[in-house]
């Protein structure tokens, strides 16, 4: 049977090798033990021995002198006299595959929490975990420990005293006071529920964690009231709601008065670069707030479509609980139930909340001099906002902006 | 030389003798064969030229007497009675291998047979055997303990405290100095002011003896010898086989620069096979056919156990930790 | 129950295996007649001369390859090497014989084998003879470590680790061999891997090693005076360690400091905080704390080892420190 002459490991680690020169030729006979070749590999080279004897055959397809080969590649035969070369390398081995990698430790990533955005707050895991359990928002605790990282009992003493604000996924703003209404007899005992309970919490902690002041003006809708009539005849589509009027309308005077487009972080007041509206939603389990993003930037009816579909399914409870969070500033819509002016409670960690009443048709006065009345379409708009981010002038500015924008459609449906 | 010389041996031990070098030069010569080709990992350190030292020292020994040996151990291991194909299959890693893979040429093992190991740190084949002695005559048995060793090893810690205490305390062991004059590519005679093991062996208190490493007769003689000393109590002997590796120190390593090619033909021209060859036609013990026939048996024996490694299957990576205990133990975080 | 030493409850634990095997066998210097520079094999010789009770040569690499040869080949020997220092020379032989040979053979070979030693600093013993390192044996595969504290656990240890077919390290802290305490009548036989919780507590937890195990329960007896509760856990053996019960002792207390007289890099609190990390991590309120000794040799004059290792001081003060954290 023919003998393969192959490419040899000359080495422990030698991986690949080039012959650089055959001492025999092709039919020459062949002794075991005599040199036949010579390779090279690492700037060194070595002669080769034949391990057999025969006649030495090389076919076309052995490699070129001076090519690199990986070592066990067929260079030649040593065949018996008469015999035939093989045609093709039989069984040709592929090397031997190098000793398998190591096999990595089957180990879970632990999931790294994310840290909030804005300033570093350290929190020992076990501090975490009790947060979580407890639903507290532990961005809001301070430390008693020397490292400066929350710990356990600063979670539980936080908790004990009332002082924990609930984690933000769950936050719900409720537009009027959570106190009963006066005069309802109240037999029954109803356990709380978690919607209820947090929005216990969240209001507390608007009301007394802020520093709210309540702006109040009366605006001339008459021009809006026309515009949604108008949209109402266009088309097939539902036409945008006055919620989704006052939103655009705000958004656009918010782009002009940033301070109020802002957000708490930790120590940090962050601006935010979009106009992010929250809109309260009265639904069967309590008060929610989805959040309608970049509503500078989209136009009335895409803004319009998504609020009609985040409204729908958070009264359905299909909410997710991130179409909860990120809002920069919320509306609050009392009109249906014929209020005129309130005290909206801030929506934390936002800036402002405006509060709309009821438009309704009023005799005002167009021309004081000339004694003119004329009926018109009236509605109050009530802005409460947080008088430790900014100052009385900058908010009564954005009301006077958004009042404008009531007045003049046209201004934001023109777009910035 | 103390004890009995010139015993007379048998046609039968003298074939067996015989037959045994075969298989250690027949299966030496596949492993150089597949190392070529790539299939084998890491280094072979053969034992070409020497088969007669581990062939005449093992014939004495039955399978409760222990061996431990060095990284030059194949012939050991071979002689001590591990079948070709067991040690084919290690050197390819596979899991029908004498270790399952896992020790490859220079850690074999097969305790079943009283080969203990052999180790790729030179040095502890010396204490080891002393150690595995001294268990022997506790245990109140009559076994005896090889240690095969290399020159190298002579200036090594552990031969001089391994043999200071086993003769001390007269252990029934044998230790076997298989001096090739180089201890890797390092001429003996240039680390040591004195190149004679054998030499050494007065300074300890025991018998020291030198033979031609190459004359299996001579070593089978000195051996048994030795062995009888060992086995009745009275303690150790150092021999010392003068004999030559006629390849490189390990396969693929080049062979230039510390011989001479002439040094190396002048060796190849005193193989230990062909010279016993040549006393059993002298002396008319066999014949050309006789001889011719153990070869061919040999020749086919190695290329089955060539084929068989070949077709075995690698071990299961899963039992790479199994065995590093000899019970788990709870609480281990492993 | 009856009190006794240290190093008398594991001198009868040896002397009842000896009595039970005729293939155990001690080998090491000074004892065989002399009975042992730290009175290990008192009265041994005589019942069972010098083929079990071995005196050897200086030749510490040599009789532990010896005794690894013996123990593959049947025999249960115990090397007695008096202190930890000495074994060093034989490091090499323990880490590529002793350790490697069950696997190796794939568990054709055992390797019943106890090495034992004094470990720890000790007045003016100074660099050679203050050792520790038992991270080593931690560190490598294949070896077990025990580090009995109390004379009860050096006695049911000691019987545990001769009956071991694996190799095992038995370290005796110096400051503890003449510690009295209860040790059991009949069979006692102290099972490896599983932790003592030497003192109970829901403030905080301290595993110690060795000594440091006393000193931690001294400094819990201190802080018990504030109203502090620590608990203090005694690992026992080091290999296999009984990670188990110091995590349960984290998801009660939250806080946890380990006490090693060893040097800290890639020691056994190094270990230990790496385990409690990756298996407890949520049940932490602080970081893992540990207290080691210096990163030197040890020294000779009293002065220079004045902050050398930690002290019940030293341990109150971590304590503090860590439930402020």
């Amino acid at each position: 049977m023919a003998f393969e002459v192959v490419m040899p490991r000359l080495g422990w680690n030698m991986e690949e090798g080039a012959v650089v020169g055959w001492r025999k030729k092709d039919g020459d006979p062949v002794t075991a033990g005599e040199i036949l070749f010579e390779v090279e590999s690492d700037k060194a080279v070595q002669e080769v021995e034949a391990l057999e004897s025969g006649l030495l055959r090389i076919p076309p397809e052995s490699p070129p002198l001076g090519t690199q080969v990986p070592v066990g590649t067929l260079l030649a035969w040593l065949v018996k006299p008469g015999e035939e070369m093989p045609s093709r390398a039989a069984a040709a081995p592929a090397v031997a595959p190098a000793a398998a990698g190591m096999i990595p430790a089957g180990s879970r990533a632990a999931e790294a929490p994310r840290p909030p955005e804005g300033k570093r707050i350290r929190i020992s895991p076990r501090a975490r975990r009790a947060a979580s359990e407890l639903g507290v928002d532990w961005a809001l605790l301070s430390s008693s420990g020397s490292s400066g990282r929350i710990l356990e009992r600063d979670v539980r003493q936080a908790v004990a005293a009332g002082t924990a604000a609930p984690a933000a996924s769950a936050r719900a703003v409720r537009a009027h006071e959570a106190v009963p209404a006066a005069g309802t007899p109240s037999q029954d005992v109803l356990p709380i529920s978690s919607v209820r309970r947090l929005t216990a919490e969240r209001m507390s902690a608007g009301a007394h964690t802020t520093a709210p002041v309540t702006l109040t003006t009366e605006a001339d809708a008459t021009d809006l009231v026309r515009l949604r009539g108008q949209l109402k005849g266009e088309s097939a589509q539902p036409a945008p709601s006055y919620n989704d009027l006052f939103a655009k309308l705000s958004a656009h005077a918010l782009l002009d008065h940033p301070e109020l487009n802002a957000r708490f972080e930790g120590d940090s007041i962050v601006r935010s670069a979009t106009v992010n509206i929250a809109i309260a939603v009265d639904t069967e389990r309590g008060l929610l707030a989805p959040v309608v993003r970049d509503v500078q930037a989209k136009s009335l009816r895409q803004v319009a479509r998504e609020a009609a579909d985040l409204i729908e399914r958070a009264r359905a409870g299909r909410i997710h609980p991130e179409e909860l969070r990120g809002g920069t500033f919320t509306i609050t819509n009392l009109g249906m139930y014929e209020i005129d002016a309130f005290t909206p409670i801030i929506n934390l960690p936002e800036c402002a909340i405006l509060g709309v009443g009821r438009i309704v048709a009023k005799q005002v006065v167009t021309d004081a001099g000339a004694g003119q009345v004329a009926i018109r379409h009236m509605v109050v708009l009530s802005l409460t906002f947080d008088h430790r981010l900014v100052d009385g002038a900058p908010a009564a500015r954005l009301l006077q902006k958004i009042k404008r924008n009531v007045e003049k459609p046209y201004i934001w449906l023109a777009g910035a | 030389m103390t004890g009995k010389k010139g015993a007379a041996i048998g046609k039968d031990q003298m074939l067996a003798l015989y037959r045994t070098m075969l298989v250690i030069r027949r299966t030496e010569e596949q492993l150089v064969k597949l190392y070529a080709a790539g299939k084998i990992y890491g280094g072979v350190h053969t034992y070409i030229g020497e088969e007669a030292v581990a062939t005449g020292v093992c014939a004495h020994l039955r399978n409760s007497d222990t061996v431990f040996s060095t990284h030059r151990g194949h012939g050991h291991a071979l002689s001590k009675g591990m079948p070709p194909r067991e040690l084919i299959a290690e050197l390819l890693g596979r899991a029908t291998g004498c270790g399952g893979g896992r020790g490859g040429s220079m850690h074999l093992f097969k305790p079943e047979i009283g080969f203990m190991g052999s180790s790729g740190i030179v040095g502890p084949s010396i204490t080891l055997a002393a150690g595995s002695a001294y268990a022997a005559r506790l245990r109140k048995t009559d076994q005896v303990s090889v240690a095969f060793f290399g020159d190298g090893a002579t200036n090594n810690g552990a031969f001089h405290e391994g043999i200071n205490m086993a003769t001390a305390w007269d252990l029934p062991v044998l230790f076997v100095c298989e001096n090739n004059m180089y201890a890797t590519e390092i001429p003996y005679a240039t680390v040591t002011k004195n190149p004679h093991p054998a030499t050494r062996a007065p300074a300890y208190g025991l018998p020291g003896v030198a033979v031609d490493g190459n004359d299996v007769l001579a070593v089978y003689q000195a051996a048994g010898e030795a062995i009888r000393r060992a086995r009745s109590g009275e303690g150790p002997t150092l021999l010392e086989c003068k004999t030559y590796r006629t390849r490189a120190h390990s396969e693929g390593m080049r062979d230039a620069g510390y011989r001479t090619q002439e040094e190396i033909a002048e060796w190849k021209a005193r193989d230990p096979i062909k010279a016993f060859e040549g006393k059993l036609l002298a002396g008319g013990t066999a014949a050309q056919s006789e001889l011719e026939s153990i070869d061919a048996d040999v020749r086919a024996l190695a290329e089955e156990a060539a084929a068989f490694a070949l077709a075995s299957p690698m071990p299961d990576p899963a039992t790479v930790t199994e065995h590093v205990y000899s019970e788990t133990q709870e609480g281990q975080n492993a | 129950m009856r009190e006794m030493t240290f190093v008398d409850a594991a001198r009868e634990g040896l002397a009842e295996e000896m009595a039970r095997d005729p293939a155990i066998f001690v080998v090491g210097e000074g004892i065989g007649v002399r009975g042992g520079n730290f009175n290990t094999t008192v009265g041994l010789y005589d019942r069972y001369g010098p083929e079990r009770l071995r005196d050897t040569p200086i030749s510490e690499r040599g009789f532990t390859g010896i005794c690894i040869g013996a123990a593959a080949s049947g025999a249960r020997p115990v090397v007695d090497f008096m202190f930890i220092d000495f074994l060093t020379d034989a490091f090499g032989d323990m880490f590529n014989q002793m350790s490697k040979l069950q696997w190796m053979s794939g568990g054709r070979l055992k390797m019943p084998i106890v090495v034992r030693g004094c470990v720890g600093v000790a007045p003016s013993n100074a660099a050679h003879h203050s050792g520790n390192y038992y991270p080593f044996f931690m560190h490598v595969p294949g070896f077990r470590v025990v580090m009995p504290t109390t004379p009860g656990d050096a006695k049911g240890l000691l019987k545990t680790s001769i009956r071991s077919d694996d190799p095992v390290l038995f370290l005796e802290h110096k400051n503890l061999l003449a510690l009295k305490g209860p040790v059991p009548e009949g069979e006692h036989l102290v099972p490896f891997g599983k932790a003592s919780v030497a003192r109970g507590g829901k403030d905080v937890t301290v595993v110690g090693v060795a000594f440091m195990v006393k000193k931690a329960l001294e400094a819990a007896e201190l802080l018990a005076k504030d109203g502090v509760s620590v608990e203090v856990i005694d690992p026992r053996t080091l290999a296999p360690l009984d990670i188990d019960t110091i995590l349960s002792s984290v998801r009660k207390t939250g806080r946890l400091l380990v006490v090693d007289e060893d040097f800290a890099p890639c020691g056994v609190a190094a270990e230990i905080a790496m385990q409690v990390m990756e298996l407890g991590f949520d049940d932490l309120d602080a970081p893992v704390k540990r207290l080691n000794g210096l990163s030197c040799p040890a020294p000779y004059s009293p002065a220079l080892m004045t902050n050398l290792i930690p002290t019940t001081t030293t341990i109150v003060q971590a304590l503090r420190d860590l439930l402020a954290e």
